[in-house]
């Protein structure tokens, strides 16, 4: 009788604290949280989700384990995070790639409905540079246009594949001139760095790419910067004028990242991510580390962000009309 | 202060106790991640890249930098021991690695293997510290057209691997092209042969291709046939297993894959893959063992495993003096980089000297480290022969499905690697040699790609090749090589039916 006793009030004890979280909702995050990473590592996206797990381990204690999910153009890696349960563990670093690009450009090999998941901040901004090799005679976007216009088949773009900035980017600048894409050599290159050491080598001419992994050859001379894609001159490139400031207002390609989740996370899932993002984007360390990795800190709130990436994708889809796209 | 100075400063820093510390830790780790199949460098380092946080810049890049090199030194165990191929940089260990494993001399293997990579890495860290900025520039005047030449050039080997008939070595490297076409086409995105299967879309993965060719399938073939025993195994403290005649037979063979290892290495998109290729292939024309290669040639082994390391030694090259990384390991160095706000580019060496030399220094190190931590593990390794296969065949699958699982976290890799491994057996069966289709796996993407930009340079046509003398060069060498074996074939093997 004694023993049941016992034994009934040690389960109680066990059970208790069960029924008592479910209750009040159970704290979250109480484990590492699995943020996937679409592409392979090194890339835009795995070095924004390295940011954001780097900052949040060294603030906030939070551990955010980078996985690397890539295959298929990013379509992998984003089903995985949208087929699985939503209880705050599995997010996604999201960028252009994974949702209004990849929407625009390949809507016939979707296996998921891209809209449906849940928003939650974009974080960072890559702005891209058009670019040239070192010893071309074209000192401006201007000059690269007319150079194409009076020479059709002469000028050797460098595109990278679908999922990067760079073809889009290449796109919109000859569409804003009238410039069939017929009338450009067009080289592409499975990724970024690929073009970049081919235009360092003088086997294209011209390219627009992230501002990232072009560093280190523009600061070194190995190729040549015309014009950014930003609203200011970057703080780096003060001799290299804007888009705007070269003639171009309307090209406005770049690359961004930020955080989303399957369809359906609870409410606190979500308002711990807000919050956590909403003080991140503004924390003076949050902005050194960003840097670092030339990222561009631009922080859009959920509703903002869902707006944003629509915004995007009709874009895309203009541009994806010009050239296509399935 | 001139190159010595500056490298003697490196040293001094590398040599502190912390530096050191780091520089075994990712030594170690990097081995343990070179044995370990299917875990590769890219892993290994992307799965360290957190304690970037944590760590000041150069001790951590120092330890990401050895689990790179690392890898290359543990690579062979499995090939040699298991014939499981862990990383494609691997694969062609297992042909002359294993069978001299089957013949009872897994110890000099491994040790060859441990002294090569030693050798290699050196060597290449020798070019690395005095010919950077020339190699960087060029490296980058190999543009698609090169490349294109390159792989042409690597291609004719199809007709040296293919055994008595250059038929079914053809048919195995077109099955292996077919292989590679699956998935998502790398330039506009076209599905092929997915057959609408969103798996499919993200290519069938190379690495449970080759282990289901080779460990698979040797398990398989051993099913119901009573256990081999090697009797004669040499065992012992591995300086009484490897006998200096060998090391002095593979002299040879380790210099010249050291250096084509290496000028490889610093040409973009050139992975450890193709120069071990490469680097077999030149040894089984040049030795003066050739005759014995397939059937456990000790230079078999030395100069792939010398290949790709100094192929690692070579790739920090154009990472370093270009900001550009040649495989997808270094391009997750290069994330460690720019966390830390270094950004690898013409003028690293300028800006940042200390980083730069005290962690090529460190590499100096890091290369004795893994020579005095593999020689002994060879002693351990080997013994591993005296265990019965039944024992063994077990193991073998369980680590083909760990590793297979492990890249990608996919189950459906591991099927693959399942299924390849009976279509090993049907290969076997119809006498067509696997060597050709891995090679065109490691091939096939650098070509499609390559072809295809250089014809999109050409405005649409390949009359640009006609400009580019280096390109020319190497298609030339590779028809060369192609009839030469063509015609020595048909000399010696006239009664030959293809």
């Amino acid at each position: 009788m004694k023993r049941g006793i016992i034994f009934g009030w040690f389960l109680t004890c066990l059970v208790l604290p069960y029924f008592c979280a479910q209750a009040l909702g159970e704290p979250y995050p109480t484990k590492p949280i699995d943020l996937i990473v679409a592409y392979n590592p090194g890339g835009g996206a795995d070095l924004t989700a390295r940011l954001l797990s780097g900052y949040f381990s060294k603030v906030t204690g939070i551990q955010l384990n980078v996985i690397n999910k890539p295959g298929g153009g990013g379509i992998i890696g984003a089903r995985e995070v949208l087929t699985a349960r939503p209880d705050g563990y599995t997010m996604l670093c999201e960028g252009h790639a994974t949702s209004s690009m990849l929407a625009a450009f390949q809507p016939g090999d979707l296996p998921f409905d891209w809209r449906k998941r849940t928003w939650i901040a974009r974080m960072t901004k890559d702005p891209v540079i058009y670019q040239v090799r070192m010893d071309a005679p074209w000192k401006t976007l201007k000059e690269v246009a007319e150079f194409t216009k009076k020479n059709p088949k002469q000028l050797r773009w460098g595109a990278t594949g679908v999922s990067g900035v760079g073809s889009p980017a290449g796109i919109q600048f000859f569409r804003a001139n009238n410039i069939s894409l017929d009338m450009v050599n067009r080289v592409m290159f499975p990724g970024e760095s690929p073009v970049l050491a081919a235009l360092a080598g003088g086997h294209i001419d011209f390219t627009g790419q992230q501002y990232g992994p072009s560093w280190g050859l523009i600061e070194g001379k190995k190729i040549r910067p015309i014009a950014v894609i930003a609203e200011k001159r970057l703080p780096l490139l003060g001799d290299v004028p804007t888009v705007a400031e070269a003639g171009y207002p309307m090209l406005d390609v770049h690359g961004w990242h930020g955080l989303t989740g399957p369809l359906g996370l609870p409410k606190q899932v979500v308002d711990f991510w807000v919050r956590e993002l909403g003080k991140a984007h503004k924390d003076p360390v949050f902005h050194e580390m960003a840097e670092k990795v030339k990222k561009e800190v631009a922080y859009l709130g959920s509703k903002e962000f869902e707006e944003f990436v629509e915004r995007e994708y009709q874009k895309y889809l203009a541009l994806a009309k010009d050239v296509g796209a399935k | 202060m001139d190159l010595f100075g500056l490298l003697l400063q490196g040293f001094s820093n590398a040599l502190s106790l912390k530096n050191l510390f780091f520089a075994l830790a990712g030594s170690i780790l990097g081995t343990l991640v070179g044995v370990l199949p299917g875990i590769g460098p890219t892993a290994g380092i992307a799965m360290l890249l957190p304690l970037t946080t944590l760590l000041p810049p150069i001790p951590a890049i120092i330890m990401l930098a050895a689990i790179y090199y690392g890898a290359m030194y543990g690579g062979s165990t499995t090939s040699i021991l298991m014939n499981i191929p862990g990383e494609i940089s691997s694969v062609i260990t297992c042909v002359d690695g294993y069978e001299m494993a089957k013949q009872g001399r897994a110890a000099p293997a491994l040790a060859i293997a441990a002294i090569s990579s030693f050798i290699a890495g050196t060597l290449g860290l020798v070019g690395l510290t005095f010919f950077s900025p020339p190699l960087a520039n060029m490296a980058l005047r190999m543009g698609p057209p090169e490349i294109f030449g390159l792989v042409v050039f690597a291609f004719s080997m199809v007709a040296s691997m293919s055994g008595k008939s250059l038929l079914r070595g053809v048919t195995s490297a077109a099955l292996g092209m077919l292989i590679c076409l699956v998935g998502l086409d790398p330039q506009l995105g076209v599905q092929r042969l997915t057959f609408g299967s969103v798996t499919l879309m993200g290519r069938l993965d190379f690495i449970a291709v080759i282990m289901g060719l080779f460990a698979m399938k040797e398990v398989f073939q051993n099913v119901g046939i009573e256990a081999r025993r090697i009797s004669s195994a040499r065992l012992g403290s591995w300086w009484r297993m490897i006998k200096w005649s060998e090391v002095r037979q593979s002299l040879g063979a380790i210099f010249r894959s050291t250096l084509s290892g290496f000028f490889l290495g610093c040409l973009p998109g050139c992975t450890p893959g193709i120069v071990t290729f490469v680097a077999y292939d030149i040894e089984k024309k040049l030795s003066k063992n050739r005759a014995n290669f397939g059937k456990g040639a000790i230079e078999g082994v030395a100069a792939p495993e010398g290949a790709n390391n100094s192929c690692t030694s070579g790739g920090f090259v154009p990472l370093l003096t270009l900001g550009v990384p040649p495989s997808t390991s270094l391009a997750v160095l290069l994330s460690g980089l720019m966390i830390y706000g270094l950004q690898p580019g013409p003028l690293l060496f300028e800006k940042q000297p200390v980083f730069v030399w005290t962690v090529i220094a460190s590499m100096y190190i890091g290369n004795v480290m893994l020579l005095i931590l593999n020689l002994p593990l060879v002693g351990i390794w080997a013994r591993m022969v005296r265990v019965p296969y039944f024992f063994i065949a077990p193991l073998i699958l369980l680590f083909c499905f760990l590793g297979t699982y492990s890249v990608r976290n996919s189950f459906f890799d591991v099927g693959t690697c399942l299924a390849f491994g009976f279509f090993g057996l049907i290969l076997d069966k119809l006498k067509i040699p696997a060597l050709p289709l891995v090679l065109a796996i490691i091939l096939a993407p650098m070509m499609e790609a390559s072809l295809r930009q250089t014809i999109s340079m050409g405005g649409g046509s390949l009359a640009i090749l006609w400009s580019r003398p280096i390109a020319l060069v190497l298609m030339g060498a590779g028809l060369l090589g192609m009839t030469t074996i063509l015609f020595a074939r048909s000399h010696w093997a006239s009664a030959e039916v293809i």
